[in-house]
């Protein structure tokens, strides 16, 4: 155990002299490293004569002299052949959100979503890997016991079931990356003073994913989604809670327009944190652009 | 004289009990007053540092941010600066994550050695072969003097000619220690302060006379050493320590904000009044458990550092190849 080690240290240390700037060593190999001796680095190089060694013409890797080389003799199998071009979803176990709203690390009386997860510090969403949102993983799903109002870019039936069960809501969401990069960090965003954009619509092959009422899509009828709940109640045996006499309805049914990114916040505004003000346009053109999905 | 109590330490049953029992003793070689060898009242109060209200010190009860159970809390008596000697007005609790940590010797050497280096700049600069006065001449010709071939008198084969790699103009040593890093090494001084019986907690720096004998005295009395460190909340200090101070080689006074590893293990003794206290401990723990990402200082210069002017905003004077169509 650490604590027994450092007891012992400690303890060590009251018989010892005190702790004082003449006594103070760095680790060993830690200084700078002695200069090497150049003397026999000069003509050659420690290169030798002529040839392929001294004059940096080797034939490549694996070349076998004009041979079928060994890497040629099998088939080539792409696995990893589309993996710039393909969306990444990096897990978050429902036992960790659990555990992230025990700590209060993340605050329930909101909705939580890609940014309240983000803000806690302890996740790393990176665009350039093709991040595009955080997958709700279902380990944990037992004990989950939090009521809240999530919204995630990809989950299961299982973990939409476990939220469900304890009287939330949740909703699954695709941002395009302009729209990731000010979600991610929002304060580095709004430091750089560009109008908040408007969210794309996701592209074909994830556009039935969120157009599902069984995934919680955004763009699915809510009606179908109403069903969906009562039937995935009954497929897992738990009694749905009754939202309409719920203290907090309103924070459970609070969602974002398709186009927006922020809540409170309508795309083509510009968030000015220095005056500590909202600059809205006025001009047709720009609220026809923000507001359409074209 | 009174009798030394001497105490073992058999297992680890009772460690927080054993703790206040072997921390009374250290204190108690030190001092000759009738107090410390007295019962403790074990009376808990919720207001830390609270004025004395009976003879006996009365253990007051200090509520720590982020508790650990790996390990127990230490101990420290509160003591008063109204005289030479002064009284014990309470025990307060210390978080061990600042006051008990692992004392690693080789994070407080680099605290000691970033303090050192980043503020350093060097300014020896050696003139080249090119910035030498003379040496554009070929001195002789190249064959027939029978002396060795040369072109310049400012080569550094020669004398007073130049030093091919010297110094060259000043030169910053600034880096950044990581935050983290930071943290830590204040943590590991105070903590080797806490074991090597070198901290002291009083209640506020307001003493008696303003005559630096006096601090002096009471320094040697109550062991404090050659040299004191005292750290209060604020830097607005009272008077009398203000001048007494000043009147003491090796005595210092520092706000909470200055305080650093090499000023801790410079100084012989640290005292801490309560307020730094808190303050102290809450800024290190905030700093311990949080999850900002801090950004990583690179100690290279960019193009963007020699820009004087802003950039300015061309995205409306874009030109188009083509006539834009709605």
């Amino acid at each position: 155990m650490s604590s027994k080690v450092t007891e012992r240290a400690l303890n060590l240390i009251k018989s010892m002299p005190r702790v004082a700037l003449n006594n103070i060593k760095p680790l060993p190999h830690t200084a700078f490293k002695k200069k090497t001796d150049r003397r026999g680095d000069r003509k050659k190089k420690g290169r030798g004569d002529k040839g392929q060694g001294a004059r940096g013409t080797w034939d490549p890797l694996g070349y076998e002299g004009g041979q079928n080389p060994l890497i040629d003799t099998s088939p080539r199998e792409r696995y990893y052949a589309q993996y710039a071009v393909r969306r990444q979803y990096p897990p978050v176990t429902l036992l960790e959100l659990q555990r992230l709203i025990d700590l209060n690390r993340v605050n329930t009386s909101r909705p939580v979503d890609i940014t309240s997860i983000c803000n806690t510090g302890l996740f790393n969403f990176d665009i350039s890997k093709n991040h595009f949102g955080v997958n709700l993983t279902d380990e944990g799903c037992d004990q989950f016991v939090a009521k809240i109002n999530a919204e995630v870019q990809w989950t299961s039936e299982l973990v939409i079931a476990a939220i469900e069960k304890n009287g939330g809501t949740i909703t699954t969401r695709y941002y395009d990356p302009s729209c990731l990069a000010a979600l991610y960090d929002p304060l580095a965003f709004f430091k750089k003073g560009q109008p908040i954009p408007k969210c794309k619509l996701p592209p074909q092959d994830a556009l039935l994913y969120y157009s599902d009422p069984n995934s919680r899509g955004y763009l699915a009828d809510p009606e179908k989604i109403l069903e969906a709940r009562e039937k995935l109640a009954q497929k897992y045996g738990y009694k749905l809670p009754d939202l309409e006499g719920d203290p907090v309805k309103e924070m459970l049914l609070m969602r974002k327009d398709p186009l927006q990114i922020f809540y409170g916040l309508e795309p083509g505004w510009i968030v000015n944190l220095r005056d500590k003000c909202v600059l809205k346009p006025k001009d047709e053109d720009y609220l026809k652009y923000y507001h359409s999905a074209h | 004289m009174q009798p030394q109590i001497v105490l073992t330490r058999k297992g680890r049953l009772f460690q927080g009990f054993q703790a206040f029992l072997s921390s009374s003793s250290k204190f108690h070689h030190r001092h000759q007053s009738s107090d410390s060898n007295e019962a403790a009242d074990f009376s808990t109060n919720t207001t830390d540092g609270d004025e004395e209200t009976s003879l006996k010190p009365v253990i007051t009860s200090r509520s720590l941010q982020f508790p650990v159970k790996h390990t127990y809390p230490r101990l420290a008596w509160l003591e008063s600066m109204d005289s030479l000697e002064g009284k014990k007005l309470g025990m307060l609790d210390l978080h061990p994550d600042v006051f008990a940590v692992y004392p690693r010797i080789d994070v407080l050497h680099q605290n000691i050695h970033w303090q050192k280096m980043y503020r350093h700049i060097d300014y020896n600069f050696e003139k080249s072969r090119a910035e030498l006065r003379g040496g554009g001449r070929k001195p002789w010709p190249q064959k027939g003097m029978g002396k060795a071939r040369h072109g310049s008198i400012r080569s550094p084969l020669w004398i007073r000619g130049a030093k091919a790699h010297g110094p060259r103009g000043p030169t910053s040593y600034f880096y950044m220690l990581p935050r983290s890093v930071r943290g830590l090494g204040l943590r590991i001084a105070l903590s080797c302060k806490y074991a090597q019986n070198d901290l002291a907690v009083v209640e506020s720096l307001d003493i008696p006379s303003s005559d630096p004998e006096f601090m002096a005295e009471m320094a040697d009395v109550r062991f404090w050493g050659y040299s004191v460190l005292f750290v209060d909340d604020t830097d607005v200090m009272p008077d009398n320590i203000a001048v007494s101070v000043n009147g003491n080689e090796g005595f210092s006074l520092m706000p909470s904000y200055g305080l650093n590893v090499y000023s801790i293990l410079k100084h012989e003794t640290l005292v801490l009044t309560v307020a730094a206290l808190e303050k102290i401990e809450r800024k290190l723990l905030e700093e311990m458990h949080s999850t900002e990402k801090e950004k990583k200082f690179v100690n290279t210069l960019r193009p963007e550092d020699f820009r004087t002017r802003p950039k300015e905003d061309e995205r409306m004077y874009r030109k188009w190849s083509q006539p834009l169509y709605f």
